[in-house]
């Protein structure tokens, strides 16, 4: 609520100084790079290789592209699923932690966003190789004794794209959590609630809106996803941005390729409204 | 010897090196108002956390009905509390929070509607069950709490200054109706404040904490008129000290001599060292009085100033040896028409009504 006060004041100010020609250059540099490119790219969607809709036919017609489709999806919850799992109690310690501590360990999580994102990926395909480090603990741990497959397949890209999220989830919720008065659950404790009972009943619904937004955040951008998907998944867990990439770099088929692309941007763009409508932070709860 | 019904043997606790309770030990009655008062950091609180279980006392047991309440967790031990902060459910209406320890208890629904009503009635707020707490004043917003805390009907009901975010004349509507909820359920309450005035209008019995320790237990009026400690004089009431010397001291009188030279006996003596030399001696404002004349035990002092408070007068005034005491005499003392500032007057008392500390 502090958030949406001052949002809304600021554009509100920019308004009322009529200093809204200032922000003109930087329109103008979206529309050049931003909007003309996708105007460009429907164009080609809709022209190539003949002009009609037959791009847009086939890709939802057909039964390969579909699971693309069904696979991407199912990629992004996953990935939003598990970050969530995990995000949450890291938050709710990093929440309680004394300030040094949860601050240092704030700072390790930022400092692997800054690190390059194919150096990060190509660390968990050697982690996870069939003689990598992970197969190799668990081996000499005795829980396995034949070499797990984490690499080229769902558990791969699920590992690794959960791992680039887990800071969305994390960094918001860590603040929605410490704005909860500790003497809120003490109050929920005396009424006679246990633990679990004051984390459904209190914590949970108190931060539901963070974790909400975290996840319809996580779940977009793993939609889009290239690197992470390319380099871990398998091919029979190609994502839609595999997909574009392959029909513009190999295939040279623009037209499918925007058309797909298009896709994608679509189904983010309604998901985006959806977190305007009902996550909206500035609405009353 | 009959068993007390709630009972804090020894409690101590130590954060580290800090000791935030040092020795707390009280027992109160079924249905007794009990508040804690003292300055902020005295130990109040603490005290309370952990009758709540949401501290472990470092030492001491604390005995419900005779049971040690310490191995019992927060969330069994019933108790009602109103916290200083805020504590209501945001995302519940007012109904739904004061319904919340029934859902936890499985009452049934229809008797959850009931009794809701009931402790909404109890603190005048019926009819707000779908509010919004955001909606609400501070003083609407404590007033569910205290619902929230009663609906269950606890033995025991913990309020950790639950006035202080409020302002003088709100704070004193629901002082009274504090007072009325206490009557009308018959709850014992452990009640926190810093607020000598609220503490002297609600309790029954006062515990004044001064650095972790309880100074003097006592109703009102008993720690007025005999205050343990320098700290409990100074803490209830309004209040002068002068130094003075003892001269002897026997069976708790002594034989003391103020800066004028003046010598008084029969001063009640409190926690004597043996030989010391020098007290403090305690003289209310109220039990003083002032004349033209030199006549009894007193002081002669200067007047400094007079200043009208309604339905008394207060004179400040200076003795010989610098220090400065209020007298406060009621409105229309003959010694006020025949005195004005700058005057040279005397100050007299009856050594029966001071109190020294040594
Ligand atoms: N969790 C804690 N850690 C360290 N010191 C504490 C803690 N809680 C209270 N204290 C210290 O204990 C003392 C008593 O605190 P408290 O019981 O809150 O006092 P009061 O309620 O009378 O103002 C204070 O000096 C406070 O700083
Ligand atoms: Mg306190």
């Amino acid at each position: 609520m502090v958030l949406s006060a001052t949002t809304d004041g600021g554009q509100r100010s920019i308004r009322r100084n009529g200093s809204f020609g200032y922000v003109v250059p930087a329109l103008l540099l979206i529309a050049f790079f931003f909007i003309i490119p996708v105007l460009m790219l429907l164009m080609r969607s809709v022209l190539e290789p003949t002009p009609g809709l037959q791009n847009y036919q086939e890709l939802l017609g057909s039964t390969t592209y579909l699971r693309v489709f069904l696979n991407t999806f199912t990629v992004a919850g996953l990935v939003t699923v598990v970050a969530v799992v995990i995000g949450f109690p890291v938050a709710w310690l990093l929440a309680i932690m004394p300030d040094k501590w949860s601050r240092l360990v704030m700072a390790i999580i930022v400092l692997s966003m800054w690190t390059n994102l194919l150096a990060r990926t190509y660390a968990w395909m050697v982690l996870l190789q069939r003689t990598g480090v992970v197969n190799k603990m668990l081996i000499s741990l005795g829980i396995i004794d034949k070499p797990l497959a984490l690499v080229n397949n769902l558990v791969g890209v699920t590992i690794g794209m959960t791992y680039i999220m887990l800071p969305f989830v994390i960094l918001p919720l860590i603040g929605i959590l410490k704005s909860i008065d500790p003497a809120i659950l003490r109050a929920a404790a005396l009424c006679g609630a246990n633990k679990r009972q004051c984390f459904t009943r209190v914590l949970l619904p108190l931060s539901l809106p963070g974790i909400a937004s975290g996840a319809l955040m996580v779940f977009v951008m793993s939609l889009g996803y290239y690197v992470t998907p390319a380099l871990l998944g398998g091919t029979s867990n190609m994502m839609l941005a595999e997909l574009v990439a392959q029909f513009v770099q190999s295939l040279v088929n623009w037209g499918m390729g925007g058309a797909a692309a298009l896709v994608l941007l679509l189904v983010t763009m309604v998901l985006y409204a959806i977190q305007l409508k009902f996550l909206n932070p500035n609405r009353v709860r | 010897m009959t068993q007390p019904f709630l009972s804090i043997r020894g409690i101590r606790k130590t954060y580290g090196q800090v000791t935030a309770v040092k020795n707390v030990s009280l027992d109160v009655a079924q249905g007794e108002f009990m508040t804690f008062l003292g300055p902020s950091g005295s130990g109040k609180s603490t005290t309370l956390y952990i009758l709540a279980g949401f501290q472990d006392p470092t030492d001491g047991d604390i005995l419900l009905n005779g049971q040690s309440l310490l191995s019992t967790p927060s969330h069994k031990r019933n108790i009602g509390m109103v916290f200083q902060r805020y504590t209501l459910f945001p995302h519940l209406t007012v109904g739904e929070n004061v319904a919340f320890p029934l859902r936890i208890r499985r009452v049934g629904q229809a008797e959850i509607a009931e009794r809701v009503k009931k402790a909404l009635k109890l603190v005048r707020l019926e009819g707000f069950e779908d509010r919004k707490p955001a909606l609400m004043s501070g003083g609407q917003q404590q007033r569910v709490a205290l619902a929230r805390a009663l609906v269950y009907n606890p033995p025991v009901l913990l309020m950790d200054e639950p006035l202080s975010a409020l302002d003088k004349k709100l704070r004193e509507e629901i002082q009274f109706e504090i007072r009325r909820i206490h009557q009308e359920t018959g709850v014992t309450i452990l009640y926190v404040t810093h607020d000598q005035e609220e503490a002297l209008r609600l309790s029954d019995r006062i515990a004044v904490f001064s650095q972790g320790e309880i100074d003097q237990i006592g109703t009102g009026p008993e720690l007025y008129a005999n205050p343990a400690t320098h700290f409990v004089a100074g803490f209830i009431g309004d209040s002068n000290f002068i130094n003075a010397e003892i001269l002897s001291s026997a069976d708790g009188k002594a034989k003391l001599s103020l800066p004028g030279g003046t010598v008084i006996d029969g001063v009640p003596m409190h926690a004597g060292k043996a030989g010391g030399k020098s007290a403090s001696l305690l003289l209310r404002p109220e039990r003083l009085s002032l004349s033209s004349t030199q006549v009894g035990n007193g002081l002669a002092v200067t007047i400094n100033d007079i200043t009208f408070l309604g339905n008394n007068i207060e004179v400040s005034t200076l003795t010989g040896s610098g220090e400065s005491l209020s007298v406060r005499l009621p409105f229309g003392h003959e010694a006020i028409s025949s005195i004005s500032r700058g005057d040279q007057a005397w100050l007299s008392f009856e050594p029966k009504s001071t109190h020294a500390f040594a």
